[in-house]
């Protein structure tokens, strides 16, 4: 069975990448829902800035957060001044450097599901006197709602496995920052370590293949509603 | 004087293809007809404000709701402009009576009240047993039902019906029509309708609004409309005809609620005497007023008679035997079972 190191290190891991989605998943919503719409102006920007962190190297955008968000940093300073929240070295900056890293791969995910709903049904809804607002709330967001799930869910196992932004951010602190991936480190830059190692891979692992096979199963789901 | 219900001026380009369209409808039922690739879906997404006009102006009961040149455009859901489209759309997740549901939340929150209640729509249109089920789990027929409901319960000033006959069969299209009819007599609902079927268009059009190649080629009160030469010429050779009122037929075709019914010249027989003996029930004397040979060597006769103008086609033998020529009394001939 798992140690109490193990345990703490599981539970640092899923504190984090539970947080990541929470904080990524409205906005990640909201930029979907725009992209799936034919054109706007901007939408070109949107959609590169959407993508960056998935070219961007993790210690780069790592890097940036610790410019923008450190306790130096222009955010940084005005959030520890007015919130007293310190993002640097805490938990809760691992969730933001793990959030923008699977942003990408969550928009995506939510896109499609926007996209496969029937257009048409908007200019249904907007007939009978729906505005945009009711029409995203009773329509768009229900119909895409399996696929706004298995987004969350992909990016909540790819959360787990976040290793370099959110080291060179929040960087590696038993029981606050310390995931999976970088207890995996850790465990092989110390001498004697490699069992250590194994028994954290593996838990990384399983635990990543679980959340594919359940945001592919919701996926289905979804594909079978679609359909009928 | 009370605004039309919609009046139409406008300019838009899609693709290759451009509509240009300029009509007045004042009240109840106008068809739009005309052969497919004509425009008319266009002209109606237009019209609901589904795609943006590149020229002209669209006025809804005297509001204007859209002005190119004076920079107004009512968005679609604030028209009150409903439109049923080819296809039911019905929404997939919600019940029957979520759709309808839907519907009326929108026209309250409007401060819309619709011609009819929720209960009457579900009475007239049969929906009871249907409420509970997923659209998926409709026929054809019933979907089509559904949708108009849930059009009318939106509560809108004026309703669009893009080929609503499409996906039904005779029976159900009967039943469809007569809902349409009651809606426009009882409740003075202004409608657009577009189809392409002659039989449709007569039985509903108080105006008749004929479309080609994205231009109105005939638009006014639909009787003459319908007897217009170039109304006439849009129409395949086995299709024309004159569209006759109900009430100037025998037996129960004069019960019918329809507008008019479209008599084809094809079923139409004429006799240079009174005839007797004869088995068919409505015999209309008249005079021949215009003879015209057509393409395919019929001769089509123009008959002017009490209940109206209609036409026959004859054999040039048959005309020639008849010795038919404008001012010839004549008697046109029509089976009950053929109309």
């Amino acid at each position: 069975m798992l140690t109490g190191e193990e345990l703490t290190i599981l539970a640092t891991s899923l504190g984090v990448a539970l947080r990541a989605v929470i904080l990524s998943l409205p906005v990640a919503t909201l930029a979907a829902w725009a992209l799936s719409k034919p054109t706007f102006p901007g939408k070109s920007v949107l959609d590169a800035v959407a993508h960056l962190p998935l070219v961007l190297p993790p210690v780069l955008i790592g890097y940036l957060l610790l410019v923008t968000f450190g306790r130096r940093g222009p955010l940084g300073a005005w959030l520890e001044a007015t919130f007293g929240v310190q993002l640097a070295f805490t938990m809760e900056g691992a969730a933001l450097a793990t959030a923008v890293m699977s942003f990408p791969l969550m928009v995506r995910a939510i896109r499609l599901a926007f996209e496969a709903t029937d257009p048409r049904l908007f200019d249904a809804a907007a007939l009978l006197g729906a505005g945009p607002w009711t029409r995203f709330r009773r329509l768009a967001l229900p119909l895409a709602g399996p696929g706004v799930l298995a987004g969350a869910v992909t990016a909540f196992a790819a959360g787990l496995g976040e290793f370099g932004a959110v080291i060179t951010f929040a960087s590696n602190v038993p029981g606050e920052t310390q995931t999976l991936p970088l207890a995996i480190y850790t465990a092989l830059q110390s001498p004697g370590g490699e069992d250590r190692a194994l028994r954290l891979a593996m838990m990384s692992f399983g635990l990543a293949v679980a959340g594919l096979a359940l945001a592919e199963q919701i996926q289905r789901w979804a594909r079978r509603r679609q359909d009928a | 004087m009370t605004p039309p219900a919609l009046a139409v001026d406008i300019r838009l380009q899609r693709g290759g293809f451009a509509l240009e369209a300029e009509f007045r409808h004042e009240h109840g039922v106008a068809v739009v007809f005309g052969p497919s690739g004509s425009g008319k879906s266009l002209l109606l997404s237009a019209i609901a404000g589904l795609r943006r006009l590149g020229g002209g102006r669209v006025a809804v009961l005297g509001e204007p709701v859209e002005d190119v040149a004076a920079g107004v455009r009512t968005p679609p859901s604030r028209r009150g402009v409903g439109l049923v489209f080819q296809e039911p759309l019905l929404f997939p997740h919600m019940s029957v009576a979520g759709n309808l549901r839907f519907a009326a939340e929108q026209a309250m929150r409007a401060g819309r009240s619709a011609t009819l209640s929720m209960d009457e729509a579900i009475e007239r249109f049969e929906l009871a047993a249907l409420l509970p089920r997923a659209p998926r789990q409709l026929s054809g027929g019933e979907k089509n039902r559904v949708a108009l409901a849930r059009a009318i319960l939106a509560a809108p000033r004026l309703l669009l019906l893009d080929e609503p006959f499409a996906a039904l069969d005779g029976l159900r299209r009967r039943a469809y029509l007569r809902h349409l009819l009651d809606l426009s007599r009882e409740h003075g609902l202004p409608m657009l309708v577009v189809t392409h079927e002659i039989e449709d268009a007569a039985a509903l059009a108080d105006t008749l609004i004929a479309l080609a190649s994205g231009r109105v080629v005939a638009c006014g009160p639909a009787r003459e409309a319908m007897a217009s030469h170039v109304f006439q010429s849009m129409l395949d050779p086995r299709d024309v005809g004159s569209a006759i009122p109900p009430s100037a037929f025998a037996g129960e075709v004069a019960e019918r609620r329809e507008r008019a019914v479209w008599l084809k010249a094809d079923r139409v027989l004429l006799a240079s005497e009174r005839p007797r003996g004869l088995s068919a029930r409505n015999i209309w004397e008249g005079e021949v007023a215009r003879l015209t040979r057509e393409a395919d060597g019929s001769v089509l006769v123009e008959v002017s008679a009490p209940i109206g103008g209609l036409l026959a086609r004859v054999t040039p033998e048959a005309a020639s035997d008849l010795d038919l020529a404008p001012g010839r009394p004549v008697w046109s001939i029509v089976k009950t079972h053929l109309v």
